[in-house]
């Protein structure tokens, strides 16, 4: 969708008053079904996540995954050669499965290194960083996103966007300085 | 913030009917004085064994009280909000304290069955007459009386500071509470930890932890905040705190059950394994008494029973936010305290196997009936949660 200046659009946006009016804007931005969009505050307000309707995050699988690598790395790289490859007996203890008290440390800390790194990059992957910078950004007032600023933004992405129903959304819920964001 | 921002408790707060619990009541006092009354018949008949029976149902209570203790403590400290509306069950759960004061009499009087180190007279073992200093028996009979006064004296301000707040909400009873714990946490410390070892580590006057008391504790903080869960649903099923505890509650509860399930084996195994690496004698006859003969299979279902299962049962979030699954677990977490202090103290008796004796139930009987029903006593003097608290609102809408 582009204006008649010719830039692309990026979101339909709004500013709130206050955190109590952007959490009820949510609410009511949900259950008119939008699926692209989100809100901007400069603290996280409590309950949001139901007021969208995010449901729960995948990053807990993926961190999962990370932590059941690295376990499994850890195993192989301990059993596999005093086990199997190389045996030998240090401080008298044995050296098949019965020595794995001496592994555990290993096995836990590799569990929580690839966690750690997993939860790093899901992180950065599903939030879309790195990136030099973001329409949104192209507004002015969004500035004071970091200070008291609330807003909320319907992207034009959305299926269901279309400008005068998104602008008559954001009118009803109480968005001030409702404006179109510009992609470039 | 959310839709249940209107919710205001009754300014009187909410009371348990205790003509509701009569029944209950008394069936709790007769099982508490057959209980108790058994007990005498046992430390006449079989005093060897009923000493250590006792002391085993002795550790397991006094694991569950000192650990509501310390989550009291943990509340105040921290300026909590969630906890605000389970503080008054945790306080009088902590005030059963001064009962368990009485339960120490027994393992005192019962004290040469229990620890042999009483038996030798000085100059007879010289592993032993460098530790005199600190096990002797008029040392010894101090310490547990200055413990157990710090746990009444504590626990009982905690709570009368608490109701007091009920009646006219004053904020300098906040305060008072807070500084109270912040000097009750490092003696609580002091006072578990070598409570422990006097009256569990000591039962083998050679073998020495320096985890000991941690170990301890991380079993005591874990099966209590289990309690916890038990004692709030029962609570809810009878038709109170309905409106006031919330399934994120339940939520913060398990978190907490998690993190000391990881934390029990993080103790417990770092224990186990600089013992087993190092392999001195003097150090690995605790673990090769438990982990040889029958007692091998009790270690193996606690280390199961106690951290893998419950672990990997607790990471997942929707069981933590579901109450009566929650409920499930937490009961198998209070077995495996029970089976925890079990094989801490009956092997020092049986060090050749499993050894199961009638008398091993008597005292739980007993102490856990007469627990019960000063509970019961206790619980219908107040209100069921600190309703004056001025943090209340906040943690009746508690979000994760």
């Amino acid at each position: 969708m582009r204006t008649p200046s010719g830039h692309t659009v990026y979101a339909m946006a709004a500013e709130y008053e206050s955190a109590t009016a952007l959490y009820e804007a949510a609410k009511r931005v949900r259950d008119a079904g939008f699926k692209r969009w989100d809100v901007y505050s400069p603290f996280p307000i409590h309950g949001m996540d139901q007021a969208m309707g995010l449901g729960k995050s995948w990053l807990s699988a993926v961190v999962l995954c990370g932590g059941i690598t690295g376990l499994l790395t850890a195993a192989v790289l301990e059993f596999g050669p005093s086990w199997f490859i190389y045996p030998v007996i240090v401080h008298g203890k044995p050296f098949d499965w019965r020595t794995v008290p001496a592994f555990f440390p290993i096995m836990f800390e590799l569990t929580v290194l690839f966690s750690a790194f997993a939860a790093f990059f899901a992180v950065l992957i599903m939030n879309g960083l790195p990136r030099w910078n973001h329409p949104i950004f192209n507004w002015d007032r969004f500035s004071r996103a970091t200070n008291d600023g609330f807003f909320l933004a319907i992207e034009a992405r959305d299926p269901r966007f279309t400008e005068i129903e998104a602008r008559e959304l954001l009118e009803s819920t109480g968005g001030q300085h409702i404006t179109i964001v510009h992609e470039d | 913030m959310s839709d249940r921002s209107q919710a205001l408790p009754a300014p009187e707060g909410e009371f348990v009917e205790t003509s509701r619990f009569g029944g209950l009541s008394i069936l709790f006092a007769l099982l508490a004085l057959v209980g108790l009354g058994l007990g005498v018949v046992g430390a006449m008949v079989d005093p060897a064994q009923f000493s250590f029976s006792w002391l085993f149902a002795f550790a397991f209570f006094f694991t569950l009280c000192a650990g509501c203790f310390f989550w009291t403590l943990v509340h105040h400290a921290t300026d909590a909000d969630w906890s605000v509306v389970v503080r008054r069950q945790l306080e009088n759960i902590a005030s059963l304290l001064a009962v368990m004061a009485v339960f120490l009499v027994p393992v005192l009087l019962l004290r040469h069955h229990l620890y042999g180190w009483m038996n030798i007279p000085p100059g007879h073992e010289e592993a032993l007459d460098v530790k005199r200093p600190y096990l002797n028996w008029h040392f010894f009979l101090t310490r547990a009386i200055v413990f157990f006064a710090f746990f009444i004296i504590a626990t009982q301000l905690l709570r009368r500071f608490s109701v007091r707040q009920d009646k006219d909400g004053n904020p300098r009873f906040t305060f008072w509470m807070r500084k109270l714990s912040f000097i009750s946490l490092p003696m609580f410390a002091l006072c578990l930890t070598f409570g422990a070892c006097d009256w569990l580590m000591s039962l083998n006057y050679h073998w020495f932890s320096t985890m000991w008391g941690v170990y301890i504790f991380a079993g005591t903080a874990g099966s209590s905040m289990s309690l916890l869960v038990l004692v709030i649903t029962a609570l809810r099923n009878a038709g109170y705190l309905q409106d006031v505890v919330t399934v994120e509650h339940y939520h913060v509860m398990g978190k907490w059950m998690l993190t000391f399930t990881v934390f029990w084996a993080y103790i417990g195994f770092s224990q186990y394994m600089l013992i087993w690496y190092a392999n001195m004698p003097e150090e690995t006859q605790y673990f090769l008494v438990r982990n040889t003969e029958s007692w091998w299979a009790l270690s193996m279902l606690l280390v199961v029973g106690r951290f893998f299962g419950p672990f990997a049962i607790l990471l997942m979030q929707g069981f933590k936010k579901r109450p009566r699954r929650l409920c499930l677990l937490a009961a198998w977490i209070l077995c495996m305290q029970l089976l925890d202090m079990y094989v801490i103290v009956v092997p020092a008796l049986h060090g050749t196997g499993v050894h199961v004796s009638i008398w091993d139930f008597v005292p739980l009987l007993g102490m856990g009936a007469t627990l019960a029903f000063v509970y019961l006593r206790l619980l219908g003097r107040t209100s069921v949660f600190p309703v004056r608290d001025p943090r209340v609102i906040e943690s009746i809408n508690y979000q994760n």
